[in-house]
């Protein structure tokens, strides 16, 4: 009975020696690490980007990857711990990195509906026009961290008096803007909350049945989504990137399929002071301590 | 004429007690599971499942998604490798250090053997922990602290199923004869040599087997953290489930089944040949066969490290070590104030009610389909209904839990449902088996004597099964309380939604608070269980 | 008539013969030993009597029916009528003995009483009397697993007892007694027969029991009727002749084989084999 002994003394020592061979530190090369948050289906994020990474590649000089997060607080997290340069993220989650990087996360631009964003209330029960009747329904969220599809629309119902947590038969997170459509297309909830702008592409591009699904109501408009890089991050570099964002313009035909992609005419400056309603509505919907 | 016994039945008053007691407990836990059956049977309900389900047909086939299927089918096997590698790492010191036979102190009194007991006792408890909390909460954590990818995946089976190897391999290297290891020992010998020349020659097989085991669990247990984002199939899995794709899902689905069954054959022959090898008995040092084995091994764990360009590294730096460190600062001290507390204690009765509600309806269903199965009905419905038991265990309980959603709208009972019916084709299985174990004499007595068939199963065989299966959905039930935490992060309620939510805001002590119950929950689950069996066995 | 067979015989699967040409008609409440060696087929023979075996071909009448003519609820009726004392109680261990002595009458029961004697046993009183007949009343709620083996033969009397069936159909029924208490039941077996006017075929080992206890004895060797003669008019001669093939002396009630009941191992429940 010793080979398997032998076997088993080999395969620790192997894995110990691999662990060590496969442990030295990742090496510097000039990439551009860029991230966004997953508030619609990874693998049509990596499609939307494509294009505008080969623009900002051939702006900065620099290798751009995308790397593809399905959880909103690791984009937070990973912008935080320096493992990404440049994030797309929402207002709340701006907020969010903003606190865990100490006030240094800083937003460079954003597009021109960021600044006046909207949240549209959707359902399928023909019983439900007003947030009054939505008392002991049950109603889907997008992910617990979006701002279009969780902390506006919590605050806005939580001002016309509607405790999400009280008064809803069950709360659920979809996860993600399209996901909340489905979830209320298909009835596994009666009524549901996303960001506009997805609500308007999902229209435009029939992925929704106007028929069944029907929006009754609309949020007051807020800040939302910008480009946000970490704090410590070159300034010429910080500059070149805003430069390259502010330079797209969706009448260029060089720029129309990234203008599209991104769903924007064109991009704006933003600042930090910006966002803070957001913060407010933050904590006084309970969400921010 | 001897003492007569009295003629009122003195078992009566504790049965009806039992019966109580059960109701009671059980009523509060059918309220807080919201079990609505009725919600299964309405039109519009059936409409949407049906829906859903004919979307299956026909499976998504385009090339791009082939692509994608493919690297995560085989990100989620290497996955599981890298993770049972380095499980295996952490296991093997843990074991050295928490077998009885290979301690010092139990041979008898003697310098720091007080120090030594309170070492083992605390890495006991070490093992306890990480045992306790699910492969999917670990994940999620790492998640955090390793960003992106599948590096999460690869560290939270290490320390699950770490503290599962080094808990069982002490056990295996304690069950054998300790004479050997402890003759070394007394002698003034290491704990290596003893292991290596007292134990592990009569137990190295064993060790072998449940380690290759073990891999074949982590390929399942790689799928489902994939449902957090540590990547795999898991995640493509999660994406088409959400969007309702059902092309896509039935491909995965698909792709998932195929690479279990290859896992399960794969690891089914790894253990035969390793029994031959132990039945073949001192074939002296590594042989061919064995040589092979262990290159194969090493070949594939360094395919997995390479393939799957894990960062480690950066835990090796100062800055990162630091930033680690104050990730773990935040999870400290646990928010334990009275509210947080209550919202707590609800969510883990929550738990509770889908684990025990949900393991419930598993052990009716998985009867039902237990008797034929069993083939008491004849050669085609066992054939029929040993098919269903494996299609309802094959699809994991996060797959069935977005199906129930459907059917009965998110909530605790569209976790129940899940819960019931992955665990009733485990189950199934298991009772038919039992079934057809057990002794027919009984039975065909009754029969003899005129009893109708059910009546005979009842008085005649039952009565030898019953303490088995009981036994097995106690098993069973252990295994759903950690299940049943986790299905909340698809809407069932409980501690995983919970955990889930304050995760995503960063409310790190209140997360701590949950993963602590979590924990306990599940230690509590388990002394349960193991005191209703040993009652059983008596 | 009690039952008749004519020329029966029984042929297993395995083309084993295990009954040939066996004829024997028997009167209602008679009482009647079938003795012969190890293998000459009196098992065999009580499981065709008491319908639990078909025979390969010849006539059988039990109680006034054709057991295998008859459609299942029928067939089921007239076994309910059987009852059958086997030499290795085919009780479950875990059950008590009260569950174990009323299960005698599933065949007569509606279902619901079956069912519900389940929960609370429907009879405490019968199922008690049957077993005071043979001293075990202070046994009733005591689960089958933790009494003797000796013990659990009598509860499969006291079962048979409690059904109170036309035919009593007893395979070595004492085997596991001491001679005193083998004699007592065999003689309450004997009693309770008699006082029901049912009719009793036993087979018994010890052939001093049989001759004691039976008026009428049959003896099996090589699966056919030896003799069929009243009691006295057996004598040694036919008896030797009968178990020639195991040696000189008799077996007899003092030097009988003790059968020990041992219950059936429930097995350790194993791990799932699940992640």
């Amino acid at each position: 009975m010793q080979n398997p002994l032998r076997r088993l003394a080999l395969k620790g020592a192997l894995v110990c020696a691999l662990a060590a061979a496969l442990n030295p530190a990742v090496a510097e090369q000039p990439v551009l690490r860029v991230s966004a948050i997953p508030d619609e289906a990874p693998t049509e994020l990596q499609r939307k980007f494509a294009p505008l990474g080969k623009y900002l590649e051939q702006e900065t000089g620099m290798k751009v990857s995308f790397v593809p997060v399905s959880d909103y607080a690791a984009v937070v997290e990973s912008l935080a711990t320096k493992k990404l340069d440049l994030a797309w993220l929402g207002g709340f989650t701006f907020v969010q990195a903003k606190i865990r990087t100490n006030g240094t996360a800083l937003p460079i631009v954003q597009r021109e509906e960021d600044a006046k964003f909207t949240s549209k209330f959707v359902t399928a029960d023909p019983a439900i026009k007003s947030f009054a009747d939505l008392k002991g329904k049950t109603f889907a969220f997008g992910s617990p961290s979006s701002t279009s599809g969780h902390l506006m629309p919590r605050f806005f119902l939580q001002q016309a008096g509607v405790s999400p947590d009280k008064d809803f038969h069950n709360v659920a997170f979809s996860g993600a803007h399209d996901a909340t459509v489905a979830f209320v297309a298909a009835g596994k909830a009666d009524a549901g909350v996303l960001n506009a702008s997805v609500w308007d592409k999902l229209v435009e591009q029939k992925k929704v049945d106007a028929g069944k699904v029907r929006v009754f109501a609309t949020t007051p408009p807020y800040f939302d989504y910008n480009w946000t890089v970490r704090g410590d991050l070159d300034p010429a570099l910080v500059k070149k990137l805003t430069e390259a964002f502010l330079k797209l313009d969706a009448k260029n035909p060089a720029h129309a399929e990234i203008m599209q992609l991104q769903c924007a005419s064109k991009f704006i400056p933003t600042r930090r002071e910006n966002y803070d309603g957001i913060e407010q509505a933050a904590k006084s919907a309970g969400l921010l301590k | 004429m001897s003492a007569a016994a009295p003629l009122r039945d003195p078992a009566a008053r504790g049965r009806v007690t039992v019966l109580l007691l059960g109701l009671a407990v059980l009523w509060p836990l059918l309220v807080v599971a919201k079990f609505r059956p009725a919600a299964l049977f309405d039109a519009q309900n059936l409409r949407t499942v049906g829906g859903f389900l004919a979307g299956f047909l026909p499976p998504e086939t385009g090339g791009e998604f082939l692509g994608y299927l493919l690297r995560a089918t085989l990100e989620t096997l290497a996955i599981a490798t890298a993770g049972i590698a380095l499980a295996f790492a952490l296991a093997v010191p843990l074991a050295l250090l928490t077998t009885r036979a290979l301690a010092v102190a139990e041979i008898g009194p003697g310098p720091g053997r007080r120090r030594s007991r309170l070492v083992f006792h605390a890495l006991r408890a070490l093992l306890t922990v990480l045992r306790g909390i699910p492969e999917l909460v670990w994940a999620l954590v790492f998640v955090r602290v390793f960003g992106l990818g599948p590096a999460a995946g690869v560290l939270a089976l290490a320390l699950t199923y770490g503290g599962m190897l080094a808990k069982v391999y002490a056990e295996i290297l304690d069950a054998g004869d300790a004479r050997p290891a402890r003759a070394i020992l007394a002698a003034g010998g290491g704990r290596l040599p003893a292991l290596l020349y007292g134990l592990l020659p009569g137990a190295a097989q064993e060790l072998t087997s449940y380690t290759v085991y073990r891999w074949e669990c982590a390929v399942r247990a790689s799928v489902v953290m994939g449902f957090v984002g540590a990547g795999g199939l898991g995640q493509l899995m999660d994406q088409a489930m959400k969007m309702l794709n059902g092309g896509e899902a039935s491909t995965i689905l698909l792709a998932f089944l195929a690479l279990v069954l290859a896992a399960d054959r794969l690891s089914g022959a790894l253990r035969r040949r390793l029994g031959e090898a132990g039945t073949r008995g001192a074939a002296a040092g590594v042989g061919a066969a064995g040589g092979t084995f262990v290159l194969a091994v090493a070949a594939a764990v360094a395919a997995s490290f390479a393939f799957l360009e894990l960062g480690f590294g950066v835990l090796l730096t100062r800055e990162s070590a630091a930033l680690v460190g104050d990730f773990v600062a935040a999870f400290l001290p646990p928010d334990l104030t009275p509210a947080w507390l209550a919202k707590v204690g609800y969510g883990a009765v929550e738990t509770l009610a889908i684990s025990a509600v949900g393991t419930l309806l598993a052990v009716g269903g998985g009867f039902a389909l237990a008797l034929p199965a069993a083939g008491r009905y004849g050669a085609a419905a066992e054939r029929t209904t040993r098919f269903a038991l494996n299609a309802l265990r094959s699809v994991p309980e996060l797959v069935w839990a977005t199906i129930t959603a459907l059917s009965v709208g998110l909530g605790p009972f569209a976790g129940v449902l899940a819960l019931a019916l992955h665990t009733a084709g485990v189950l199934g299985r298991l009772f038919a088996e039992a079934l057809q174990n057990a002794p027919t004499q009984p039975r065909d007595a009754l029969i003899e004597a005129g009893a109708r068939p059910a009546v005979a199963f009842l008085y005649g065989t039952l009565p030898e099964v019953l303490p088995q299966l009981a036994a097995y959905t106690l098993y069973r039930w252990e295994m759903n309380i950690r299940m049943a935490a986790i299905l909340g992060f698809v809407g069932a309620g409980g501690l995983g939604q919970l955990l889930y939510f304050e995760l995503s805001l960063f409310n790190y002590a209140q997360a701590s608070t949950v993963i602590a119950a979590m924990l306990l929950l599940s230690i509590a689950v388990d002394a349960a269980s193991a005191g209703l069996r040993r009652r059983l066995a008596g | 008539m009690s039952f008749r067979l004519e020329q029966v015989s029984l042929t297993h699967a395995n083309g084993f013969v295990a009954l040939s040409g066996i004829s024997l008609a028997v009167a209602a409440g008679e009482r009647i030993a079938v003795v012969g060696p190890s293998g000459a087929g009196k098992t065999t023979l009580l499981r065709l009597l008491g319908a639990a075996l078909r025979p390969s071909s010849g006539g059988i009448e039990l109680l006034g029916a054709a057991p295998w003519a008859l459609p299942a609820r029928e067939l089921r009726a007239l076994r309910a009528r059987i009852g059958v004392v086997h030499q290795a109680p085919p009780l479950p261990p875990r059950q008590r003995v009260v569950t174990a002595v009323l299960a005698g009458r599933l065949g007569q029961w509606p279902l619901w009483k079956s069912l519900a004697s389940l929960v609370y046993p429907a009879d405490i009183a019968g199922a008690r009397a049957a077993l005071a007949r043979l001293d075990l009343g202070e046994r009733l709620f005591d689960r089958c697993d933790r009494i003797s083996g000796g013990q659990l033969q009598r509860v499969g009397i006291a079962r048979v007892l409690y059904q109170r069936p036309e035919l009593i159909l007893a395979d070595e029924p004492v085997s596991a007694l001491d001679p005193a208490l083998a004699r007592q039941a065999v003689r309450v077996l004997g009693e309770d027969a008699a006082a029901r006017g049912a009719t009793l075929v036993a087979s018994l080992h010890a052939v001093d029991l049989a001759l004691a206890e039976f008026p009428r004895i049959v003896g099996v060797k090589d699966g056919r009727i030896a003799f069929d003669l009243p009691a006295a008019e057996v004598g040694e001669a036919r008896l030797h002749a009968l178990y020639a093939g195991e040696g000189e002396a008799l077996p007899l009630l003092a030097d009988e084989p003790r059968f020990a009941a041992q219950p059936v191992d429930a097995g350790p429940a194993r791990r799932g084999a699940c992640c």
